[in-house]
């Protein structure tokens, strides 16, 4: 389902980005906790049903075996719900989140705020949320959780505006047919160009 | 000149009838062509241009371009004065802008004039939907049910309302529902052997192990059922509660459909390269 008040469509609302990941992020690896985690890359996984298991465990299985190959980790899950007002954390980004904080103590869950998007990416518009005593808690939206949020909007809009998303893979598009490479090298090398 | 013209506007409205005929709802692109075929070149289409108007309005909704769905819905308005099916576009538009309210109104006066219309009923429902009202929507659609029972197209759209609401035992049985009339569709299957996996419980893996597998033998090319295969098998394996010849067995089909997805990732491989 469509979701149209959102120019492209909800499945490629956004591409990918360092900080803006659409259900998993990875990372490199840190030895000490003091350093801040960065996300470096982010995975896109479905855009049907979330609530069913057995493909999103495939899912995770595949990334986290390429990640390993690639000394990354999963850090985090982001998901963008069907409707545009529905942006708080459901049952299923809570059960995502929580399996990969088993793997990852400082993982991330992510949501996105479809109401406050634009093509013009002006703010951030992510719900940050961190895993503490089995709750999910929201960051505090003040503090800058980008490696350098100008960049960023900067390539996020021409990304946008270039319509990148019309190449965007996602897990599903993987299992429909396997050629489709859902590392997204052809956008992760636009993200460089534009760098 | 003249030839080149007539090359490109076939082109555009091949390309329109292609993406009518398979259903697709890439709203942008046809937003793209179809804009410039209704304000360019209006006059050529024939008869065409009505059902042109009909898909460039619901894309234009899609892409939150009320310009263009007002045009669309205009023409279709003059041309067919009166008609239900554009009275239903009307709502629709009135979806677009969150005009809940009128655009229920406007599916109501559909069914006064018409009672089994079932495009302005599940309308209605999409409504609910929208506005988050699951119970409700699920509610109207099981009534729905009770009087269209062969609607395929709503029992796979309940089927989705209760997994999105984690009640996988209703959508187990919508799902059956479909296959019954439905038995060489591999996607059923397919779905229905996920549903049954994510109830979980050896029983229901098993069953889900049997229906990935008959969606395979609808067609051998559908990945998720290899995976799903693979999948249920290695967890019934892996279980304590299983004997030794099941978990044989298991062991067997897991190791079988590796086999298949590792021969269906060469395959694609090499025809990347082609």
């Amino acid at each position: 389902m469509y979701n149209r008040n959102v120019s492209p469509s909800a499945k490629k609302s956004q591409p990918k980005l360092e900080w803006r990941s659409e259900h998993t992020s990875k990372e490199k690896k840190k030895d000490s906790h003091s350093i801040p985690i960065l996300c470096v890359d982010c995975i896109p996984l479905f855009h049907g049903t979330l609530a069913l298991a057995p493909m999103l465990e495939v899912a995770l299985t595949l990334i986290d075996t390429w990640c390993k190959e690639n000394k990354y980790v999963i850090a985090g899950y982001y998901q963008a719900n069907e409707r545009t007002k529905d942006f708080r954390p459901n049952q299923v980004a809570e059960k995502v989140g929580a399996r990969i904080a088993e793997n990852f103590s400082e993982a991330a869950m992510i949501m996105v705020d479809s109401t406050r998007f634009t093509m013009g990416c002006y703010e951030p518009i992510l719900a940050i949320y961190d895993h503490h005593e089995n709750k999910w808690k929201c960051r505090d939206c003040n503090v800058d959780s980008f490696e350098d949020w100008c960049e960023a909007q900067k390539i996020t809009s021409a990304l946008l505006e270039g319509r990148s998303y019309e190449s965007l893979i996602d897990f599903d598009n993987h299992l429909d047919d396997l050629r489709n490479d859902w590392t997204n090298p052809e956008i992760n090398k636009s993200v460089l160009h534009l760098c | 000149r003249a030839n080149v013209l007539i090359i490109v506007l076939t082109e555009m409205r091949d390309k329109l009838r292609k993406w009518r005929e398979d259903n697709h709802r890439n709203s942008e692109q046809i937003v793209d062509v179809g804009e410039e075929l209704i304000n360019e070149h209006a006059s050529k289409l024939g008869d065409d241009i009505w059902i042109i108007y009909e898909q460039v309005m619901i894309a234009a909704l899609d892409c939150s371009r009320d310009d263009l769905a007002w045009t669309c819905l205009q023409e279709l308005k003059r041309q067919f004065p009166g008609s239900q099916r554009v009275k239903r576009l009307a709502g629709m538009r009135l979806e677009a802008l969150e005009k809940y309210e009128d655009a229920s109104k406007q599916y109501d006066s559909i069914l006064q004039d018409d009672p089994t219309n079932t495009a302005a009923r599940k309308r209605k429902i999409s409504i609910l939907k929208a506005q988050g009202k699951s119970a409700e929507a699920i509610r109207e659609l099981n009534e729905y049910l009770e009087q269209f029972v062969g609607d395929q197209e709503a029992w796979h759209e309940l089927s989705e309302l209760y997994i999105n609401e984690h009640d996988y035992g209703k959508a187990a049985f919508c799902l059956e529902e479909l296959m019954m009339t439905n038995p060489h569709n591999h996607l059923y299957c397919e779905q229905y052997a996920e549903v049954k996996y994510t109830q979980g419980g050896l029983e229901n893996l098993e069953l889900s192990r049997k229906y990935f597998a008959q969606a395979l033998k609808l067609n051998n090319r559908n990945m998720r059922a290899l995976f799903g295969l693979y999948m249920s098998a290695s967890h019934i394996a892996a279980s304590p509660k299983v004997n030794a010849t099941v978990k044989k067995a298991n062991v067997k089909y897991a190791t079988w459909a590796t086999n298949q997805i590792n021969r269906a990732y060469q395959v694609s491989y090499a025809r990347c390269l082609l």
